[in-house]
């Protein structure tokens, strides 16, 4: 469960990208996060995923006030996982390589099957520029699914793929979120909306 | 290890730290080796062959010193003197050669050059060192406006001596005008040598008296080097630490998304800064161990090269290296602090600024 107690954020005085926003979303739904650009989804995403403190209110994860944790980095290792809408994979290291970084020592074994289920295991031994967008993308979601995080957070995780691909990593989300996951996604692609359990709208830093 | 991965996919930036920190460790221990050398060799000179050394009072310089040689009789004959001997040390053109060193010195002590070929000088001869006689094919020399005549060469394992020319020291005190620049009294017993030293030294009020390790612990021209030595050096390391704090921020700087990722993946500030350390520790041994195999090239070849006549002389011993060394890592980690403490600072909210909707 994510809870948004009145969140506002300022970047500068007087130039407010959030206004007062209060939000619940329960364990395993699949957000979509629609709206233009500048109208505050990104920020939102980066305060829900703990990678922004806001400038007011207070974000509970899990019936945790996200102000009270103490080792942040350990908490997002432990119940958070990202998707970005460029991978950002590091390219020094080969697929397997770039799992490996973000997985947790017990988890280090499931990596080949999550490629597997991913489709993408002949790959694990190429390098970030050895491989497609789309499949980049999808290394991306392994790293991403690979400690079983609670919460996935995607901002725009299709910015740059085609439709194929995009279908593809959807399809990915939706089977993580009916697997128990939360998964909030960011984006402009309303095509999106038919595996959201619950869409929001955002406008001018509120929700609509 | 992500460290090598990651220097390995830099190449060219990782090329340019290499290169700092190969540049300045040569350096360091190429102006240490050479400034431990001189005095090494100078060092040798004084105190092969003498407990005691007496120079001119008041005068900080062995080039500048006038000590009476008569007083060498009196040394004699003390019960407790094994021998004495006298030299003046000089510097002069020596034919076509610019600058060489000359030592006149007194017949007991010609046997110390090992003679290769001819025999020891008489007066009006000179014989050259292997180094310098190289240069000189002709049977005699002008040295300052008289011309002597060569009786033979000498070897010696001291490269200033290998460079230079040695006479009779009276021919020598009419070139330099001096009596004699030092003299070296060998004592009979070491547990002597204090008794010894009192006696000489209440013979003038001119001289100084001294053993030769103290002089040579005390003499203000090796302190001037060896500072020179120190400044230059430090200089050298600061120069390879700018390098590798420049060159490390621009990397950096070109890997930010890498360590935001890192952060949004819940990877620590400090296996951050851990990374970047190793990253630094690795170049810097592999640069270490390039410029101490460089440096040791350079010191191999020095010897040979003939214009040098042997005077630039030096090698790297283990307490060198080891100090070097350790010089070596606290200059990478000391030039990776700030960019690590940087990119361990990067925020992962610029992973959603650059696709930001």
């Amino acid at each position: 469960m994510i809870k948004l107690n009145n969140i506002s954020h300022f970047y500068v005085q007087n130039e407010q990208v959030l206004h007062d926003v209060s939000l619940a979303i329960d364990t395993g739904e699949f957000l979509f996060l629609s709206g233009e650009s500048g109208s505050g989804k990104s920020t939102l995403l980066s305060i829900l995923s703990t990678l922004l403190k806001p400038s007011k209110g207070e974000l509970i994860l899990d019936g945790i006030n996200v102000k009270d944790i103490k080792n942040i980095d350990s908490f997002r290792s432990d119940n958070i996982g990202f998707v970005f809408q460029f991978h950002f994979l590091i390219n020094y290291l080969n697929v397997y390589e770039n799992i490996a970084l973000a997985a947790k020592e017990s988890y280090k074994k499931d990596i080949n099957s999550l490629l597997q289920t991913l489709g993408i295991l002949e790959l694990s031994k190429r390098y970030p520029n050895e491989i497609s967008g789309g499949q980049r993308q999808r290394v991306a979601l392994a790293r991403s699914l690979i400690n079983k995080p609670k919460i996935i957070f995607a901002d725009e995780p299709t910015g740059s793929l085609d439709s194929k691909n995009s279908t593809l990593v959807y399809e990915l989300l939706k089977t993580a979120s009916d697997a128990g996951t939360t998964v909030v996604v960011a984006s402009h692609d309303l095509s999106i909306e038919k595996y959201a359990t619950k869409t929001i709208k955002m406008y001018d830093g509120k929700i609509l | 290890m992500i460290a090598l991965r990651a220097l390995s996919k830099n190449k060219f930036k990782s090329l340019l730290i290499f290169l700092s920190i190969t540049i300045a460790v040569s350096a360091i221990f190429l102006i240490s080796s050479i400034s431990q050398g001189v005095i090494g060799m100078y060092s040798n000179m004084i105190k092969t062959d003498g407990d005691i050394i007496i120079t001119q009072k008041g005068i900080s310089d062995t080039f500048f010193s006038n000590v009476d040689i008569n007083i060498r009789k009196q040394i004699d004959n003390y019960e407790d003197t094994k021998s004495s001997y006298a030299v003046i040390v000089g510097a002069s053109p020596v034919g076509k050669i610019p600058i060489a060193g000359i030592y006149g010195v007194t017949k007991n002590h010609l046997n110390h050059y090992k003679l290769v070929k001819g025999k020891y000088p008489k007066e009006g001869q000179v014989i050259l060192g292997e180094n310098i006689a190289k240069q000189i094919h002709t049977r005699s020399v002008k040295i300052g406006n008289k011309r002597y005549k060569i009786s033979g060469i000498f070897s010696s394992e001291i490269g200033f001596e290998e460079g230079g020319v040695v006479m009779n020291i009276k021919d020598a005190g009419k070139l330099f005008n001096r009596s004699s620049s030092f003299i070296l009294v060998s004592s009979k017993n070491p547990n002597k040598t204090d008794e010894l030293q009192e006696k000489i030294s209440s013979l003038s009020e001119d001289i100084e008296v001294k053993t030769t390790q103290s002089f040579v612990d005390e003499y203000n021209q090796f302190k001037i080097i060896e500072n020179s030595s120190l400044v230059i050096s430090s200089l050298a390391y600061l120069m390879g630490l700018m390098g590798i704090a420049s060159v490390m921020s621009m990397i950096i700087n070109s890997r930010k998304e890498e360590f935001g990722i890192m952060r949004a993946l819940g990877k620590s500030r400090l296996f951050i800064i851990k990374n970047i350390f190793y990253e630094s520790v690795i170049m810097s041994i592999a640069a270490y161990t390039f410029a101490l195999l460089l440096s040791i090239s350079i010191l191999e070849i020095i010897p040979h090269i003939e214009t040098l006549q042997g005077y630039v002389n030096g090698s790297i011993d283990t307490n060198m290296a080891f100090y070097v060394f350790i010089s070596t890592i606290s200059m990478a980690l000391a030039g990776s602090i700030l960019p690590a403490y940087i990119a361990s600072k990067t925020d992962p909210i610029i992973l959603i600024n650059q696709g930001c909707s």
